[in-house]
Formats: structure tokens, C-alpha cells, sequence
């Protein structure tokens, strides 16, 4: 009989033990896990630094190779005219008839820059040439009608250089979505006017593309010891809350520009929050 | 007859034994199945957190946007202003996501407010917001 109730009671005893090691471990692995949720939120030390409006994107600079319809290269490479620099590539008409033609490929980061966004495009060139008695021209691919134009831009008749440097810039205005693929993809032509008695040289400095935007750019520092990801943006007025989601992630002690062109701010005070992934808040206050 | 007697007697603890046996272990396995139903609870209490974004006094209405930054799915189930309990939109949030909870509310201008917000689990966040002027 002493034998049959110390069976039972070893059951219970060891099974007793079982309950408690899991209610113990669960308690303690939880509290060990939330814990740390919580040391890395108190961590966590964001800061927004500044907020600006932005009327015009950053340059978008071909990534590859010109393709020379006419003419040819004399020296350097795409490369040196992607900044201004006054290093340029160099290239020179083709043999007579004496003409100059290249296309080169750009892409408009959607990312940043969604295309219901976008309010206009504008190519700039910066260029020297040796020959100044004819004009250049700047026109994009219309992918509509599959050809290059420069129907609706705002300056159509050509640039005529001076010895030096000249700066040629033109706006796509209305038109421009003709002239951008979905994907943000643009090809530009450089060309001159029409065959002439001079071989001449062309250097270009600079060829590039950028969008009109009405946007914001946000200046995020993260002071902490972690990385920290940004989740929503929110600017505040007296008369409107307007939440905006965000994705930026902001690595221990950097300090990024984050740019966005759908969201504007709104005149005279107002307020701006930025806020983190783990639940930490920053606020701005613009006057 | 003598030994006849003796077995009948033999089933009787071994029945007894098994009986034991079978209660032990129906008892412990509803203590096992309570010690589960407990720490869920438990756990889920604990990994509850939210915050709240913004505060937005609008007509008739407090809107208070709340993100779950928690492990665990909420649901608000009391919105207290000035220690008074309100009515409120029902508003459930799974992990890191959030939204909108509108409070009805005909509040007055340039006053200070404590708001406090409740979850099913008990998890609360409060604090004082004024109203605009």
C-alpha cells in the first residue's frame, strides 16, 4: 500500500517540478525578451535637424557610354560629365558631312520621385566648343511617338555658344511625361544644326536631368547606439494632421537626407514629427 | 475454496494501483493545460506595447493615431478622458501596424486634457494634451 502511494506521489512530484520549470522559464525568457525591447527603445536617440522644401530633384547622370550617331570620341568617357568639374569628354563632328549626333541614357529614381509627383523635367548642358557659328540642339525620345523631339519645351530654337563655357538648359514644361518612361527612363540627344565647313570639337562637361517637385527634404540624425528606422512622418498645422508613411533607415550616429516629393509643407508654422520603428518620437517645430 | 478466495482478492490492487495512477495523471495534465492557458496570458500581457503618434482635436471628435510596437496583436477597449469613460471607434492593431482611433468628444478650446488609453490586456498609456485655441 506504501509502495502504490509513492508511485502516485512521485507522478505528481515530478510532474509538479515540470509545471514549474515552464511557468519559471516562460516568465523569465518573456520578461528577458520584452525587456530588451524596451532597452533598445530607451536607446534609441533620434533627432530631426532640419526641414526644408524642395523645388528641384538632384541630377540624374548617365550611367553608361553615349551612343555617337555622328561624329566621333577624342578622349575621356561618360564619366567626367556627370559633375561640373571642367573635366570633360571630348568628341568631334564626323568627317563631311560634318555633323554631330549622340544619345545618352538617363533614369529618374521613382523611388523618391513617384511620377504623379514629378511637375516638369530639365536636361542641362554644359558644353565648349571651338566653332561658334552654329547652334545645338537638345531634344528627348517621345515614347509615344517613338522619335526624338523637342516638341513642348520650353526653348526649341537651338543654343548658340560663345568661345568658354556655355550652359544650355531647357524645361519639358507640360509635355514631359511624353518623354519619360514608366520605369523614370529619359534618352536625350546632343546634335548640332546641319552640316557646315567646320570640323568641330564639342566638349561636354555636364549632361544631366532633374525634376521639378514641390516636396520636402528632412534632415534625421540618429544619435543612439542602434540602427534606427524611421516609420512615419507627420506635418502638423493648426488646421491639418497629415501622416505619411516612411522607410528610412538611419545607421548609429549618422545623419541622412531624406528627401520627399509628396509630401509639402504647409506655409507659416507648423510641426513636424518623425516617428521610429520602436516607438521613439522627434519633433521639428518650423516657424 | 481457500485459494479462489485469495485471487479475487489479488485484482482488487491492482485496480487500485491503476485508479491512482489515471488520477494522478488526469490531474496533473489539467494543471499542465491551466499552466498553459496562464503563461499565454501571461506572455501576451507582457509583450503588449503601443504609443500614441498624434493627438488631433478635431470637431466633436479627439482622434488619437496609435501604433502597435508590441509583439502581440491590441485591441483598445476603453478611452478615458478626464478619468470619464468614452465611446469610442473599435480599433484593433496587429504587430507594427496602427491607425486611427476617434474618440466622441465635444471638447473646448485652449483646455488640458488627460487622456488615457486602455487595452483588453490592461496596457494603458496616458497623458495631458491641450486643445488648441
Amino acid at each position: 500500500m506504501r509502495n502504490r502511494r509513492g508511485l502516485s506521489n512521485l507522478i505528481i512530484v515530478v510532474l509538479s517540478l515540470v509545471i514549474l520549470v515552464v511557468i519559471v522559464s516562460n516568465v523569465i525568457l518573456w520578461s528577458y525578451q520584452m525587456n530588451q525591447l524596451d532597452w533598445e527603445k530607451m536607446q534609441e536617440n533620434v533627432n530631426v535637424s532640419n526641414v526644408a522644401r524642395i523645388t528641384r530633384s538632384s541630377w540624374f547622370v548617365t550611367q553608361n557610354e553615349y551612343t555617337i550617331n555622328k561624329g566621333g570620341r577624342t578622349s575621356s568617357s561618360y564619366l567626367d560629365t556627370q559633375i561640373m568639374d571642367n573635366n570633360y569628354e571630348s568628341f568631334r563632328e564626323s568627317s563631311p558631312p560634318r555633323m554631330f549626333d549622340i544619345n545618352g541614357t538617363f533614369s529618374i529614381d521613382l523611388s523618391i520621385y513617384p511620377l504623379v509627383h514629378i511637375q516638369s523635367v530639365e536636361i542641362q548642358l554644359k558644353y565648349r566648343v571651338d566653332d561658334t557659328g552654329e547652334k545645338w540642339f537638345l531634344k528627348a525620345y517621345d515614347w509615344t511617338s517613338k522619335s526624338y523631339s523637342d516638341n513642348g519645351f520650353n526653348y526649341t530654337v537651338g543654343h548658340t555658344p560663345s568661345l568658354g563655357w556655355n550652359y544650355y538648359a531647357v524645361n519639358l514644361t507640360n509635355n514631359w511625361l511624353s518623354y519619360v518612361r514608366n520605369d523614370g527612363k529619359i534618352l536625350i540627344k546632343v546634335h548640332d544644326q546641319l552640316p557646315d565647313s567646320t570640323r568641330t570639337n564639342i566638349e561636354i562637361d555636364f549632361l544631366g536631368v532633374r525634376v521639378a517637385v514641390s516636396g520636402a527634404l528632412f534632415t534625421l540624425q540618429n544619435k543612439g547606439s542602434r540602427t534606427t528606422h524611421f516609420v512615419s512622418i507627420w506635418v502638423n498645422n493648426s488646421t491639418e494632421h497629415k501622416r505619411y508613411d516612411a522607410d528610412a533607415f538611419v545607421n548609429s550616429g549618422e545623419t541622412i537626407s531624406y528627401q520627399r516629393a509628396d509630401i509639402q509643407l504647409p506655409s507659416g508654422q507648423y510641426t513636424v514629427k518623425v516617428v521610429t520603428e520602436r516607438g521613439n518620437i522627434a519633433v521639428y517645430a518650423a516657424r | 475454496m481457500l485459494k479462489m478466495w485469495w485471487n479475487q482478492r489479488a485484482i482488487t490492487p491492482v485496480l487500485s494501483n491503476v485508479l491512482l495512477m489515471v488520477i494522478a495523471v488526469a490531474g496533473m495534465s489539467i494543471a499542465i493545460t491551466a499552466t498553459y492557458v496562464i503563461t499565454g496570458n501571461l506572455r501576451e500581457t507582457m509583450g503588449e506595447r503601443f504609443i500614441v503618434e498624434d493627438i488631433w482635436f478635431r470637431t466633436d471628435t479627439i482622434a488619437i493615431y496609435l501604433r502597435n510596437t508590441g509583439k502581440m496583436p491590441i485591441d483598445v477597449a476603453a478611452v478615458y478622458v478626464d478619468y470619464r469613460a468614452q465611446s469610442f471607434t473599435a480599433l484593433h492593431l496587429e504587430p507594427l501596424d496602427h491607425g486611427w482611433l476617434n474618440v466622441t468628444l465635444t471638447w473646448t478650446t485652449n483646455t488640458v486634457y488627460h487622456i488615457k488609453t486602455v487595452t483588453s490586456r490592461g496596457t494603458q498609456s496616458a497623458d495631458y494634451y491641450k486643445s488648441p485655441t
